[in-house]
């Protein structure tokens, strides 16, 4: 009796712990230090192979000095903030590490993982810096930001023209829809659709944060409202993919885009690296261009929202000096002229840099897209905040079940409300 | 364990000489456990204990803990989340637990005769047990798509003209996610089920033939009882399994849509890795280790009074 007790307990403290025990996993293997007389820096990337951003500054970098080897980190990128943490925790040694957004950067600046480098954000320049406010924590810096990312409406110029409407500038959000309506064919009998949304929460509630002007972490989201009741008109209008959909079968926006099958798509300009890349591989033709994101109101100025990524000296880092010298190298000019190669959009605002990237092989090069480039406001997609991760997680469940019709916009929005107030603001 | 036994039984009859002998062969026993032991030690009992401890304390992972007592639990008793959360996971081990047990007898059953190929079969369905579970949730979820799914297409040709919306739709996502664990496990408790149906001695059956049973008495009154220790132990195994579902969650459903399908140790990760509460997360652990216990520790119970 006591043995088979004791075999339960046994058996049960493996099943219950076995989840929070896998926690304290230790980082990557340290084989830094001198190969041949040359210093090995250590960065953590995310998806090294789907990312060339990273081996391109790298290998630049390396090119421009001999006496540095760096060695990539790689760290699958669903998993990056949770990884990352974990090593901080366990005291790892890695000497640059890429944040991947702002949220994850005030956590671990906060408390005390990151080394302050005022001293290189100085010298790359401040206010050439796109995103950079993002990082300032009462006047003290713990990263660089290289890459600024932000969200545009790509379209299809050729499904444009076939339907006679004209390029999407200036649009509202009114006319958005009325365009996606009318876009929306059955052509060989598959279905086309208007545009593309995808099922990320920020498709719809990042952007009308930034247009309200509204705080993500405010515990009030009526704002979210009139972006909720286009989108869901989108849907039940046959404009888009119904997100259901697009969820159970994890569609990719990329090939909803490129394979014709979405006219418009609202994302990020990560993806003209991608597209840019499709297209010389020969995966599409598609005739592609950029537009500005849709507004409120037609009144010329352009608000959208976007997160920048940078580099940061960890505290344990083995080689801080050479750290540094790699971030200074990356945010400024020459880290930025590397990337945007690629079609990559780097932090640095830099005339030269621009017109360096229009003229790359294959990217959309008219006024338009051009102006698409330049939008007079870009907010940040979630607030620097502690409250943030766990309100994301909130507005992401809520989101869902808007968008899959089980709740009403209304009913939701007073959850969200609720909830955000109850479980992370404790009113 | 024997050694002792031993040791005490007939200590008193014996002189010292034998004392230590037996102290000796008591301490070799433990150094042949020792290595096993010593990893048991280090990655399970100490990060168990740990977690114990954590529960009363808050901690991020990077500061010092700090003592907070029962606030942890206060917390988790007032969250909705974590009452969904234990609601959907009661409710997966119902579905999951007695669907697996019976299919996996009924094919154990099917499969245990001798007849040529047979052997394809087995490996057919013993097959998606050792399939990648991310290729598992893929394919399954293009079945349950809602518009575009064979499965809901299926349906509508025999006449269901609102087919149910799978993992796009709150009331539908746990039996859909269900059905695929189901799918998934029932091979591997169809190969322990045969080798139980193996075990079980041919005159049994061939003493109930003569006594006049027919099949259905022959199963019921010869086959379910020999198979009891397999039973139980597919039992325990499956209800353990149930209570910490994780990975087939997280790539099928993540949890949604909304809250419909999270279980509790997706929140145990969500709020310790994902928020670094760590201090909560091990709280909601903790309860979960103890339903797990209270579950096991009464199903041996009912074993032993039945085996009496």
């Amino acid at each position: 009796m006591k043995r088979r007790t004791l075999t339960a307990i046994a058996l049960a403290l493996s099943a219950g712990f076995g989840l929070s025990a896998c926690a304290g996993a230790a980082g990557p293997a340290d084989n830094a230090g001198a190969q041949d007389g040359k210093t090995t820096l250590s960065v953590s990337v995310w998806n090294y192979e789907g990312t060339p951003e990273f081996k391109a500054l790298f290998d630049a970098y390396e090119a421009a000095n001999p006496g540095i080897n760096i060695e990539p980190v790689d760290i699958l990128a669903d998993d990056y903030p949770q990884k990352v943490t974990t090593m901080l925790a366990g005291g790892d040694t890695t000497d640059v590490l890429t944040m991947k957004n702002v949220i994850d950067y005030s956590r671990y600046a906060n408390n005390g993982q990151l080394q302050e480098i005022n001293d290189v954000v100085d010298t790359v320049g401040k206010d050439k810096l796109a995103g950079i406010d993002a990082f300032d924590l009462d006047g003290k810096y713990f990263a660089a930001p290289y890459r600024q990312d932000f969200w545009l409406l790509y379209y299809n110029k050729d499904m444009f023209k076939a339907a006679g409407i004209a390029d999407p500038t200036d649009l509202t959000w009114d006319q958005y829809a009325d365009i996606a309506k009318k876009l929306s064919t059955t052509k060989d009998g598959k279905k086309v659709y208007g545009t593309y949304q995808h099922t990320w929460r920020s498709v719809v509630q990042a952007i009308s944060a930034a247009q309200n002007d509204a705080d993500q972490n405010s515990g009030e989201y009526g704002f979210m409202k009139d972006q909720y009741n286009t989108a869901l008109d989108l849907q039940t209008s046959g404009a888009t993919l119904p997100y259901g959909t697009a969820k159970s079968q994890k569609t990719s926006y990329r090939t909803m885009f490129e394979t014709g099958q979405a006219a418009m798509m609202p994302m990020g300009t990560w993806y003209i690296a991608g597209i840019l890349e499709a297209k010389k591989a020969g995966k599409t033709d598609v005739n592609w261009g950029l537009a500005p994101m849709p507004q409120k109101t037609a009144d010329g100025e352009i608000t959208t929202f976007g997160s920048p990524t940078a580099f940061a000296v960890n505290k344990n880092a083995k080689h801080s000096d050479e750290a540094k010298k790699f971030i200074q190298w990356a945010a400024g000019a020459e880290g930025a002229k590397a990337i945007s190669a690629i079609g990559v959009v780097p932090a640095l605002q830099d005339a030269s840099v621009t017109e360096a990237y229009f003229t790359l092989d294959g990217m959309a090069t008219d006024e338009l897209s051009k102006k698409a480039f330049s939008p007079d406001k870009t907010a940040l997609e979630m607030p620097v905040s502690d409250k943030s991760a766990a309100t994301d997680t909130i507005l992401n469940q809520e989101h869902d079940l808007i968008m899959v019709g089980e709740k009403s916009v209304d009913d939701a929005i007073t959850e969200m409300d609720k909830r955000v107030k109850k479980e992370v603001l404790n009113q | 364990m024997t050694t002792e036994t031993t040791t005490q039984a007939t200590a008193p009859l014996l002189g010292r000489g034998n004392r230590k002998q037996a102290r000796r062969n008591a301490l070799i026993g433990w150094s042949f456990i020792l290595p096993n032991f010593l990893g048991f030690l280090a990655f399970t009992l100490i990060p168990v204990l740990a977690a114990f401890a954590l529960s009363f304390m808050e901690w991020d992972s990077f500061s010092a803990p700090k003592w907070v007592g029962l606030e942890n639990f206060q917390r988790m008793l007032g969250s909705d989340s974590f009452w969904i959360a234990l609601r959907n996971t009661l409710l997966y081990a119902l579905g999951h637990v007695p669907l697996t047990m019976g299919l996996a007898l009924v094919l154990a059953m099917l499969l245990n005769r001798k007849l040529k190929g047979i052997g394809f079969f087995r490996v057919a369905i013993f097959f998606p047990y050792i399939t990648s579970l991310v290729a598992v949730a893929v394919v399954w979820n293009m079945l349950f798509s809602p518009e575009t799914g064979p499965i809901n297409q299926f349906l509508q040709t025999v006449g269901v003209a609102n087919p149910p919306g799978w993992t796009s739709s709150s009331d539908w996502a746990l039996p859909a996610v269900i059905i695929t664990s189901v799918w998934r496990d029932m091979g591997y408790y169809m190969i322990l089920y045969l080798a139980g149906l193996q075990a079980v001695p041919a005159e049994l059956y061939e003493a109930a033939e003569v006594d006049g049973a027919n099949a259905w008495q022959r199963f019921w009154n010869v086959t379910i009882p020999s198979l009891r220790p397999t039973t139980f132990f597919v039992l325990v195994m499956l209800t353990v399994s149930s209570f910490k579902v994780f990975d087939l969650i997280v790539v099928m459903t993540d949890g949604g849509p909304g809250r419909s399908t999270t279980v509790l140790s997706q929140l145990i990760y969500q709020e310790g890795i994902g928020e670094g509460k760590f201090g909560y997360s091990s709280a909601i652990s903790l309860v979960l280790f103890l339903i797990v216990l209270t579950v096991t520790v009464l199903q041996f119970k009912i074993q032993q009074r039945r085996e009496r």
